[in-house]
């Protein structure tokens, strides 16, 4: 896994099997590999078509316990040893509950896959910054600037917020005087980036009508 | 090893899924055993393969049998606590990624807002945009600005520190003007640091890691634009009126400031 921006995680480190001596370590590790295994479990179940059931001890004695169909059934199979024949009812019972379990996998698979589109969204937009702080001054972090520079870019920013505000004092009296104001503008412009990242934005639900 | 993304469905051709079930039993099964010792706790599985009646098991069969018990005795109420199955783990597992993305969108917005500000810093035309653009845009202004005069007030308290009285004037000169009123209350030094490691903003002062909220999280969309379109106390560049070239070299300014 390469590491595009520096992250304060150690990444992938190789750890001997050997039981982890510090408490928070332990219970950090605990939390991540239970949720790791019931992961690797569900695709499991769900790949190959297998039941299977997993019951895990936390370090505090909690049973954690993940089943597919459900973890008592698998338990009550096993101790009883008998095949059990499945009824009609029960089969039908099985589809159905299969089938809910595919509708949801294709919506964690919808949601991942958009998400990798805006961690890619999120490199590229960084690597354009580091690109562009080589050649413009101003971009790069206030810390790295001298004073002189800084006050320079203080009062243009200073300067352009004035004239945000301009424009958005021009543009919301001449929606005034129009009959209505579409909230939905944005859709017009032309804008580079997916429209998708505007709508998802909480902020534009109480903007004015 | 090849990391192909897999998709969350029946494998249907037999012979690829006779070697996924095997390859992903038996990894499933060292990662039962690694959790046990590393975390030193008691766990068990049991995969039972179609067309097999004999499970797949570990540790074994009679350690399965002895945690299976130890599982029966705990109270109902426990157990269903921490129950899972497909349906409840898959809902999870939608919401954390939802989350996820919800926070990856915004921290692209603020990162595509930071570009706009330099873009039209430089001299692209703020005529496109509509009023929520303008709205964000003039925030992340106002945040950025806020970052400078954090760094310039406390740049000041270090050199009157350092140098005693004779940087009372370049001090003086460099203070920064009173923040805009009645804005929306932001994380202390955290927003830039929001927008990921490659914006280090203000991080020459307290470098301490911030809960993550977003400063477009803490925004009172109304308030800030009214706010900005009614007069507010003038802020120390109102003399030197700049223009805004289109070009990227930089624009003599007026030497006023240090003597």
């Amino acid at each position: 896994m390469e590491k595009m921006i520096k992250k304060p995680c150690m990444g992938r480190q190789k750890i001997s099997i050997v039981k982890i001596s510090k408490k928070n370590h332990l219970q950090v590790t605990f939390s991540k590999r239970r949720t790791g295994l019931f992961k690797k479990a569900s695709e499991l179940a769900t790949l190959c078509g297998v039941e299977i059931g997993i019951i895990v001890f936390s370090p505090a004695n909690k049973a954690f316990s993940f089943g597919h169909l459900d973890v008592e059934s698998i338990i009550d199979r096993f101790l009883s040893r008998n095949p059990q024949p499945d009824s009609g009812a029960n089969r039908l019972i099985k589809a159905h509950r299969n089938a809910n379990i595919h509708e949801l996998n294709m919506e964690l698979t919808q949601v991942l896959s958009q998400l990798e589109v805006e961690r890619k969204r999120g490199e590229a937009l960084d690597k354009m910054r580091k690109a562009s702080r080589k050649q413009c001054w101003w971009e790069s972090p206030i810390a790295e600037l001298g004073s002189r520079e800084l006050e320079q870019l203080r009062m243009a920013l200073e300067e352009l917020k004035k004239k945000v505000a301009e424009q958005a004092n021009k543009i919301f009296v001449e929606s005034n005087n129009t009959s209505f104001f579409k909230v939905n503008a944005y859709e017009n412009k032309t804008k580079p980036h997916d429209q998708s990242s505007v709508a998802s934005s909480s902020m534009y639900k109480y903007w004015l009508v | 090893m090849t990391r192909r993304k897999v998709k969350l469905c029946y494998i249907a051709d037999d012979s690829k899924r006779k070697v996924s079930l095997k390859k992903r039993k038996k990894g499933l099964l060292k990662k039962v055993s690694e959790l046990s010792t590393l975390c030193g706790i008691d766990a068990c599985a049991i995969v039972y393969s179609p067309f097999n009646n004999q499970p797949d098991v570990w540790p074994s069969h009679n350690g399965v049998q002895r945690i299976v018990s130890q599982y029966k005795r705990m109270p109902e109420m426990e157990k269903s606590k921490w129950k899972m199955d497909q349906d409840s783990f898959l809902r999870q597992r939608i919401m954390k990624s939802n989350d996820q993305l919800l926070k990856q969108r915004k921290d692209n917005r603020e990162k595509e807002m930071t570009d706009l500000m330099f873009q039209t810093l430089v001299g692209r035309s703020l005529d496109p945009f509509d009023m929520m653009d303008l709205n964000d845009l003039g925030w992340t202004i106002e945040q950025y600005l806020n970052d400078i005069y954090k760094y310039q007030s406390d740049t000041n308290n270090m050199m009157a520190m350092v140098a005693g009285s004779s940087s009372s004037s370049a001090a003086a000169l460099l203070a920064p003007p009173p923040p805009p009123a009645a804005q929306a209350p932001t994380p202390d030094h955290g927003v830039m640091r929001n927008v990921g490691e490659s914006y280090q903003g203000a991080a020459a002062a307290a470098a301490t890691g911030s809960s993550s909220t977003g400063r477009f999280d803490q925004m009172d969309t109304q308030q800030w634009i009214m706010n900005l379109m009614s007069p507010q106390a003038s802020f120390g560049g109102d003399d030197m009126m700049l223009p805004i070239g289109d070009t990227c070299h930089t624009p003599l300014w007026p030497n006023n400031f240090l003597p």
